[in-house]
Formats: C-alpha cells, sequence, structure tokens
C-alpha cells in the first residue's frame, strides 16, 4: 500500500472514506494490507513508500511512453472530434442542392470545397465520418460478440465440442471476404445502417472467434485455473473470473485491430454503389463521388481516403502500443 | 509428409461441401423469382416446367445436391439473365483476365517488397529504414481506389504525353501498367513489413553468429541464412493476401474498367443475376480453398514441424 497509511496512520472513519460505510471495501484493504506488510514495512524503513501497481494503471504508463502510439491517440481521437463536432457548429445544410455553388474549389467558406450538387464538402465529409464510425464501432462490437462467445464456447469446453467449431470456422475461411458480404447484402434486400453492419459482421466474425479461443485455451492450462477449481468454483464462474477477464486485453487490443478492417470493407462496398444510398454520405459514398469527378477535381476523392487512411494508421498504432502496454511479458523490457 | 499431404487433401472435401452449401443457402434466402424478368406474372404451366427443370420443385437438400453435382462436373449452370450464356462461359471469358491481373500484382510485390524490407532491416533505424517504412505505412493505409485514381490522374492524364498509358481498358501491355501497381502496392508493402520483421528476428538468431563468427562473408550470411530462413513465414502471408487481391481486384477493376470476374461480379449483383453470383462466389471459394491447401503443404515441407500440428 502506498498511501501515507505508513507516516500517518489514518483512522477508522477516515478510511471509510465519504461517510459511507463498505465493510466489504475495508476487509478486502486489511487483507491486502497484511499481504503486503513486509513489502511495505521494508519501504517506511528505507524511508519510502511502495507504489502501488494495478494492471490498468501499469498498462496506462506503458502505454504513455510509447511515443508513436500517444500521437496515434491524439490523432484517432481528433478525427473523433472532427466527425462529431462539426455538423453541430457548421452553418451549412448538408443536403441543400444550389447548382450554382456546384464544385467549388477549397476556399475560407468551404474548407474542403463542394460537390456537383452545390453541398459542403467539411459538413458531409463529418456527416460522413458519422457514418462510417457508426457502422465502423457497431460491426466491431458485433464481431466481438459473436467471436467472444464462439471462441469462448470452444475453447472452454474443448474436446468434441472445439473439434466442431473450429474445423466449422476453418470452412468459413473458404468465403472470400468481399462477394460474401455483397452476398448477404443481397439477401436483406435493402442496404441500410444495420443490413451494412449484419453484412460486415457475417464476413468477418472468424478472426476473432479464432483468437479468442486460442487465448483462452492457453489460459485454461495456468495453474490459477486448476486452483480456482480446486477450491470449489464452478464452470462459469472460472469462465468469467479468470478466463474472460484476462482475454480482456486481448480484446482491447483487437477492436483497433478489427475497426479499420470493418470500416475500409464497407468504404469498398459503398464505393462500388453497393453502400448507403443518397443523400446520406459515408467515407466511401463520398469518395464514390470525387471518382466520378476526378479528372477536373482530384481533391475530393482526396478527402474522404485521407480520413480512412487517418483512422487506419491511427488504430494500428494504438494497437500496437496497446499489445505492448497490456501484455506484461514485456513489462520488464 | 505424403500421409499429411493425403489427410490434408481429403479434408478440403467436406470444407468445400460446407461452403457450397453456406453460399448455396445464402442465395435461397434471396427473396424474389428469378424467373419474373417483367412486370408480368409468369403463367403458372411455364412456372411449374421451369421449376422441374431446374429442379426447384424438390426439397432444398436435394437441389443442394444437384448443384454439388453440378460444380463437381465443372458445370455452373446457366446465366439467369443472358440467356445465350452460362456462367461456364462467363468464367472462362473474365477469369483469365482477372488472374493475369493478380499474378502480375503479385509479381510486382514480391519483386520489390521482399528487397524493400530486407534493406530496411539490414539498415535498421536509419534514415533509409525510416523512409522505407513511412512509405510502406502509407502504402498500406491508402485505399486502393484512392491510389487507383491518383494513378489515372498523374500518370494517365497529366503526364500523358510523357507516358501514354490509357486511363482504362485492358488492351496490350501499356494498359496493364497502372492497375498491376493500383493492386500491388499493398501487398508489396505487406511483404516489405513483413520481411523486415522476421529479418531483424532471424539476425538475432545464434546461427547468424555463427556463421559470421566463422568468417563467411557478409552478402554469404545475407543471402545464404537470413533470407533463406526469413522467407519462410512469408509463404503464410498467402492466405491474407489472396484474400486481399480478391478484394482489391474488385475495385481496381471496377476503376479502370477491366474485364474481369471481380467487375462482373458487381454488375451480376446489381443485375440479379444470381445464378452468375452463385457461380463466382463457389468459384473464388474453392480458388481461396485449394491456396489455403497448397498453401499448407508447401509449409510442412519447408518447416516439417508444423506437420503434425496441422491435419
Amino acid at each position: 500500500m502506498s498511501e501515507p497509511d505508513v507516516a500517518t496512520p489514518k483512522s477508522a472513519t477516515e478510511r471509510r472514506g465519504h461517510g459511507v460505510d463498505r465493510p466489504l471495501l475495508r476487509r478486502r484493504q486489511e487483507f491486502e494490507d497484511a499481504l503486503s506488510r513486509t513489502a511495505s514495512a521494508r519501504g517506511a524503513e528505507a524511508g519510502a513508500s511502495l507504489p502501488r501497481a494495478s494492471l490498468w494503471g501499469d498498462a496506462f504508463h506503458r502505454f504513455m511512453k510509447n511515443k508513436a502510439s500517444v500521437v496515434a491517440a491524439v490523432a484517432f481521437l481528433a478525427l473523433l472530434a472532427f466527425v462529431i463536432i462539426v455538423p453541430f457548429v457548421s452553418n451549412e445544410d448538408p443536403y441543400a442542392l444550389d447548382f450554382s455553388q456546384a464544385y467549388q474549389s477549397p476556399s475560407w467558406e468551404h474548407p474542403f470545397g463542394t460537390d456537383q450538387f452545390g453541398r459542403d464538402l467539411l459538413v458531409r465529409t463529418a456527416l460522413g465520418g458519422r457514418v462510417s464510425f457508426g457502422i465502423g464501432f457497431a460491426a466491431t462490437f458485433m464481431i466481438m460478440l459473436v467471436g467472444i462467445v464462439y471462441g469462448a464456447t470452444a475453447g472452454f469446453f474443448g474436446g468434441q465440442v472445439d473439434n466442431a467449431l473450429m474445423r466449422f470456422l476453418d470452412a468459413l475461411y473458404g468465403l472470400p471476404y468481399l462477394p460474401f458480404a455483397i452476398l448477404v447484402l443481397a439477401v436483406f434486400g435493402t442496404v441500410n445502417f444495420w443490413t451494412m453492419v449484419v453484412a460486415l459482421t457475417v464476413a468477418s466474425w472468424f478472426t476473432a472467434a479464432r483468437v479468442v479461443r486460442g487465448q483462452i485455451i492457453t489460459l485454461k492450462q495456468n495453474d490459477y485455473v486448476r486452483a480456482a477449481y480446486a477450491v470449489g468454483a464452478r464452470g462459469p464462474r472460472v469462465l468469467y473470473r479468470h478466463l474472460l477477464i484476462n482475454t480482456l486485453g486481448l480484446i482491447i487490443v483487437f477492436v483497433f485491430l478489427e475497426l479499420p478492417g470493418v470500416i475500409l470493407g464497407e468504404a469498398f462496398l459503398s464505393f462500388l454503389g453497393l453502400g448507403i444510398n443518397p443523400p446520406k454520405a459515408s467515407w466511401g459514398t463520398l469518395a464514390q463521388d470525387g471518382y466520378t469527378a476526378y479528372a477536373t477535381h482530384p481533391y475530393i476523392i482526396v478527402i474522404p481516403s485521407v480520413c480512412i487512411a487517418w483512422l487506419i494508421l491511427s488504430a494500428f498504432f494504438i494497437a500496437d502500443g496497446l499489445r505492448d502496454a497490456l501484455d506484461p511479458r514485456t513489462k520488464e523490457a | 509428409m505424403l500421409a499429411f499431404i493425403i489427410r490434408r487433401i481429403f479434408w478440403t472435401i467436406p470444407v468445400l461441401l460446407l461452403v457450397i452449401l453456406m453460399t448455396f443457402l445464402l442465395m435461397k434466402l434471396i427473396k424474389g423469382n428469378p424467373f419474373q424478368v417483367t412486370e408480368r406474372p409468369v403463367p403458372p404451366a411455364i412456372q411449374a416446367n421451369l421449376d422441374r427443370k431446374f429442379h426447384l420443385d424438390q426439397p432444398w437438400w436435394a437441389q443442394y445436391l444437384y448443384y454439388v453435382r453440378d460444380v463437381a462436373t465443372f458445370n455452373l449452370g446457366p446465366s439467369l439473365v443472358q440467356r445465350n450464356q452460362d456462367v461456364n462461359d462467363v468464367v472462362k471469358e473474365h477469369l483469365p483476365v482477372s488472374i493475369k491481373l493478380g499474378v502480375m500484382a503479385i509479381l510486382f510485390a514480391i519483386v520489390l517488397g521482399i528487397p524493400l524490407g530486407l534493406y530496411a532491416a539490414l539498415r535498421h533505424n536509419s534514415v533509409g529504414d525510416y523512409a522505407a517504412m513511412t512509405f510502406a505505412n502509407i502504402g498500406f493505409a491508402l485505399p486502393s481506389f484512392l491510389v487507383a485514381t491518383l494513378l489515372i490522374y498523374f500518370f494517365a492524364l497529366r503526364l500523358k504525353d510523357y507516358t501514354h498509358l490509357p486511363t482504362n481498358g485492358w488492351e496490350g501491355p501499356s494498359s496493364y501498367v497502372l492497375p498491376v501497381i493500383a493492386l500491388g502496392i499493398y501487398p508489396m508493402t505487406y511483404f516489405a513489413r513483413l520481411v523486415r520483421g522476421t529479418v531483424l528476428e532471424t539476425m538475432q538468431q545464434d546461427y547468424i553468429r555463427t556463421a559470421k563468427a566463422k568468417g563467411l562473408r557478409w552478402k554469404v550470411v545475407v543471402g545464404k541464412h537470413v533470407l533463406r530462413n526469413s522467407l519462410i513465414p512469408v509463404v503464410t502471408a498467402a492466405g491474407p493476401i489472396l484474400g486481399y487481391l480478391i478484394t482489391g481486384s474488385f475495385i481496381v477493376e471496377f476503376i479502370f474498367g477491366i474485364p474481369g470476374i471481380g467487375r462482373y461480379y458487381v454488375t451480376s449483383v446489381t443485375g440479379r443475376d444470381y445464378s452468375v453470383v452463385m457461380g463466382i462466389t463457389v468459384l473464388l471459394s474453392v480458388i481461396i480453398i485449394v491456396a489455403n491447401l497448397v498453401v499448407d503443404i508447401l509449409y510442412g515441407y519447408l518447416d516439417p514441424r508444423t506437420r503434425d500440428e496441422r491435419t
């Protein structure tokens, strides 16, 4: 315990904190005090208090030490802030048609210029980003959900269940990504936010399932899992308290690897004319608009594409930093 | 080794059946009557005849077995929209174009990507390394539609008088240049990053130190020991790269107006030519599965330790 309890011992009432009695917390603290007494006593003798290490606090510190990842995190948040804030502060109507303003080059009034209908591209890029991010986050969430359930089932039960589930997954790996997503959209017969999310999820949940299963199987061999069973913990509790909780770091890393892939997938579909319908836009449909006018106004396709590239790179470096930060094995390095 | 190969080949059969089943069931779920081309309803007698001809009067599993039989005999059925064309004709006409594009793109990626990665690793933490990796990261992140469009804009429009490259089409070598670069950039950066990583790892190995210590020339160490051992993991990249090539060829063929299988697929989806859609999906699956089979066998040959783990 690092708190000043060695130098100025707190009274019992102070410890309760904010006047609320939390007996469980207190008992846990006493327990932890007892565990770390020798260490903190030694620290007190040396005149220094030992810093208390928690996984997430440690991970945060390690992440902040990685400059590339911090820059990437700032870039990622800046992009997110851009797509959220701009439509609120802009006076431009993203859907109003004004042909006298068509294809204006970037200026103070229209920093990103205007499209073929005279719509301001700054606000349309931000709105398109909302759709792209929205689909990206929703599909990533669904992919993780399906992947965790499937992968944890296979990894936890093992044996024949694992075998059957993994054989099925092997077969799914034979499906081509983009055509498969297009097929699922064709089954729905209509393209909107949610059908797009489902199509992208169905086409790309396999890797998440495989990664989670691998991690669960590795974790299952740890002594603390055997110990948990030995003291009488039941399956669901072990699965939740010891296996899934310890997969969390990996899952967080994986989210940042999956998100750009999903957003790129949506952009490809929209670019081919199989995505979100106008006048709504995503970065993919904006790129498609830009493509039709590339000969005269090449910057139009550059804007949404750079947004996508920005997202891909920042998410990639965030994932890189998180992986190092959350993996205790690289702690000393 | 032989037992491993045979086991691995047998395992692809249920995988193929399952993939065809998935595609088949998805197609069954698509609503609408494929024979109703105009607003006019199809007369019941004709509908009944058509149903009988295409086995639509039988349960779904029987239809599935018929389809598997057809696929096994390389017959993907007729096109629903273009009455005088079979799906086989479509494949024969458009697949060679896509394969040619894909093979050229992958050669471009290998020829430039592997030396780039090797260079970056050998000059680790130098300006050259940073420049190479910055380039690789940018190429990795830029969507292929931007790369393709910018290539057209600069090399086929602005610099037309110097390059004489066409903006689209697929006639003669000059029309191959830009699509191959557009499709090859991503795999190239992929190889460069992968090779850089594996080379850096290999250089830490004891046998490299031994090779250096016994006085081998540096060129020989790099050529014989570093590069050879670094290229084995590159084989595993074949899976993701093939997946990317299929996705990327859809975009590149669309932009350059190349008459390949990807562009035809998109046209068929918007034109609701579902037998073509299904045929091409199954075909692409077969290509992926066979490629995975080849990669596994190749990897088993290169790295004997993996033979027992992979079935």
